[in-house]
């Protein structure tokens, strides 16, 4: 009954901490949001255009891949590749560079705890303010161009979800990341993987029959049929729902709980 | 509203050692510990008043700069409880919490959001800040561009901008170059005036001395010792002397913001005459019957010493004060003597150069081999602008049979 308890008040604790621990330091959040958003673009030629520009070129080389050199083709179902490629792919990369930041992110924040007090909760939320709002202002123009203002408002939740999910894998990727360097080498090969076992780049009705029931192993599959569910009107069970969110329960209080008993460790081992 | 600024009961910390970090993973997720210690504070307890100056000394590694890491927050203590009854700031290992990429204008915001100020608290003080930094046009520059000079001005200025009731200094009362220098110190004097509460830790006992109302000493993590500056000082540098004879070569010249028992002083020619903005020795003479020379041979109690020092008297600053040291080949000061504490009033010669000549007659060391140091200090006495090791050799010879260090007046009276 304890530990159930404890697990409970680590869950809570999870989602409650990082959101106090900003709100209670707004100014210095929005600070280094600013901060964030600056660097992206400062010394460029196109300064601000790059922020929507990078994905877009990463969409444009992945379409250009599997739409035209693959001719990947929904069979019979009439959906157009291009927009399920851009529904599921703008907030995969958003996954991506929030999980490969989180490995290096105490790393990239030490001047600021070094030598001095710093509320280190907030820096999860920090990672993952910039891309959701930077992949969210693209994603909803896309979602308004392809599907009209219904799906773009829609498509405003998606992103903010995402995080919210990804929270108990960027704190266990942070932690995980700071301490163990190999670690840090390992995520882009993951990442890389998990893209290709998500169907983002195929529709889930290409895989083989055999295949078919195991891509559920993997919780993106389940977050992408919601997201196409949602956007593209794709058909989606509740188990596509209740899956991940489980998952995510599992997660977050032993992932709160360690990243919570780190703190000591990550203020001293640099 | 209690009188204690700072309050440690039973604090200990020690850092944790992993033969290999995978281990200190595994510690996390079981909690169970895979660690080795290495203890840097023991069971320590201590209070600090309310408008007290506590000098922090001790070796390296002795617990210092954990000590003061603990109390500003930036480490956890192993154990025990700590009280602070104010707000701090610190200035740890000469630095701050700057962004790289930031601006020192964005820097300072940051700082004071990092303390819990608002953007109005900060906006009051910040040109205040601009001004004592003397960074100009560097403030809307990122701080990685900085120099170590720049980046530890800034960061001063915005330490002892934040009012805080609570100052740790590690490591240097006075930072930065020359001018900056005596203008940290001045800032820092006017916090003792204000009655604010400082912790400082230096290997300058000099000014530990002079500054702090109480000192104590750390020695493996423990308090060996606490009480008045004199005492402390006094029997830490006794041990200090035993554990490390002086090594230092003739004409070693310590500039003021390096001021360290334990560092390794550059050694540069001791006669200078280039122009400076702020007070330096220009030459040391030490005459001994008409000859001057760096190393001299004298008799005890018939030779007279006579010591005359050079320096630029800098500018916009109060004439510079010096003091005389004569110190055994272990680094013991025997005697010194010092323009302050006796009252004199330097003078500018007609070449514009400060000068001055003390005569120490009929010199009444015994038989040994003795140093000359020299110290350019402000005109209080305390902040050294720079100083001047072993500016001369002294070999004494005597015609008694005298045994020591020095012949003390005496008559017999039976």
């Amino acid at each position: 009954m304890n530990i159930f308890q404890g697990n409970i008040r680590n869950i809570v604790g999870g989602v409650s901490n990082p959101f106090r621990s900003v709100i209670g330091n707004w100014s210095l959040f929005t600070m280094l949001l600013k901060r964030d958003l600056v660097n992206r673009t400062s010394g460029t030629v196109l300064g601000k255009i790059w922020p929507l520009a990078q994905p877009a070129l990463q969409i444009l080389g992945y379409w250009f891949v599997f739409g035209v050199i693959f001719s990947v083709r929904a069979e019979g179902r009439g959906e157009n590749f291009l927009e399920y490629l851009l529904t599921g792919m703008v907030p995969w990369l958003c996954v991506a560079e929030v999980l490969s930041r989180s490995t290096t992110m105490f790393r990239e924040f030490s001047p600021l705890y070094r030598r001095n007090p710093f509320p280190l909760e907030i820096l999860p939320l920090l990672i993952m303010a910039i891309p959701c709002l930077v992949y969210g202002a693209a994603y909803f123009f896309l979602n308004l161009f392809m599907g009209g203002l219904d799906k773009a408002l829609l498509s405003l939740i998606v992103m903010p979800l995402f995080m919210l999910w990804l929270l108990p894998l960027c704190l266990l990727f942070s932690v995980l990341g700071l301490f163990l360097k190999d670690f840090t080498q390992a995520v882009p090969f993951l990442l890389m993987i998990t893209l290709f076992l998500t169907p983002i780049l195929y529709f889930p009705s290409m895989l083989p029959e055999g295949i078919k029931q195991f891509i559920w192993i993997n919780p993106f599959s389940d977050l992408m049929a919601l997201v196409h569910g949602i956007l593209q009107d794709t058909e989606f069970s509740w188990m596509n729902l209740v899956r991940p969110f489980l998952i995510w329960l599992l997660l977050l209080g032993p992932a709160w709980l360690f990243y919570k008993r780190s703190i000591p460790h990550i203020r001293e081992v640099l | 509203m209690t009188d204690i600024a700072i309050s440690l009961q039973g604090v200990s910390k020690y850092y944790k050692y992993y033969e290999k970090e995978l281990d200190r993973v595994k510690e996390i997720m079981s909690g169970k510990p895979r660690f080795q210690k290495i203890e840097a504070l023991k069971n320590i307890n201590l209070e600090v008043g309310k408008g007290e100056v506590l000098g922090v000394i001790g070796r390296n590694g002795a617990g210092k700069s954990t000590l003061l890491k603990v109390l500003s927050d930036t480490i956890l203590p192993s154990s025990g409880e700590i009280s602070v009854n104010g707000r701090i700031a610190a200035l740890l290992e000469l630095g701050a919490s700057f962004h790289p990429d930031m601006t020192g204008k964005e820097n300072v915001y940051l700082s004071g959001a990092i303390k819990g100020m608002t953007k109005k608290d900060i906006d009051a003080i910040y040109e205040e800040i601009l001004a004592f930094a003397e960074i100009g046009e560097f403030i809307s520059r990122p701080v990685k561009t900085y120099s170590s000079g720049m980046f530890v001005r800034l960061a001063f200025s915005i330490a002892t901008h934040i009012d805080p009731e609570i100052l740790i200094i590690d490591e240097a009362l006075s930072v930065g170059d020359g001018a900056f220098s005596r203008k940290s110190f001045d800032r820092i004097m006017d916090f003792k005036e204000a009655g604010k509460t400082i912790l400082f830790c230096s290997h300058s006992m000099y000014q530990v001395e002079v500054l702090c109302d109480r000192v104590v000493w750390l020695e493996k993590g423990e308090v060996r010792k606490i009480g008045k500056p004199v005492d402390v000082i006094t029997e830490y540098s006794n041990k200090m002397r035993m554990a490390s004879p002086r090594k230092e070569s003739l004409g070693t010249t310590i500039k003021g913001d390096e001021s360290s028992e334990n560092h390794e002083a550059a050694e540069t020619p001791v006669k200078s005459t280039s122009v400076k903005a702020v007070p330096h020795i220009l030459d040391i003479q030490v005459k001994v019957e008409s000859n001057i020379s760096k190393v001299h041979k004298v008799v005890s109690e018939v030779s007279d010493l006579e010591v005359t020092v050079l320096f630029g008297p800098g500018e916009g600053v109060p004439l510079a004060s010096i003091a005389v040291a004569l110190s055994g080949g272990d680094g013991r000061i025997i005697s010194s003597a010092g323009s302050v504490q006796d009252a004199i009033t330097l003078k500018i010669n007609e070449s514009g150069q400060g000068e001055a000549r003390i005569l120490f007659p009929k010199l009444p060391l015994l038989r040994g081999n003795y140093f000359l140091d020299v110290a350019l200090l402000c005109e209080k006495g305390i902040h050294l602008y720079e100083a001047v090791r072993q500016a001369a050799e002294i070999h004494v010879e005597q015609n008694g049979l005298e045994r020591g260090i020095v012949k003390l007046p005496h008559e017999w009276l039976s």
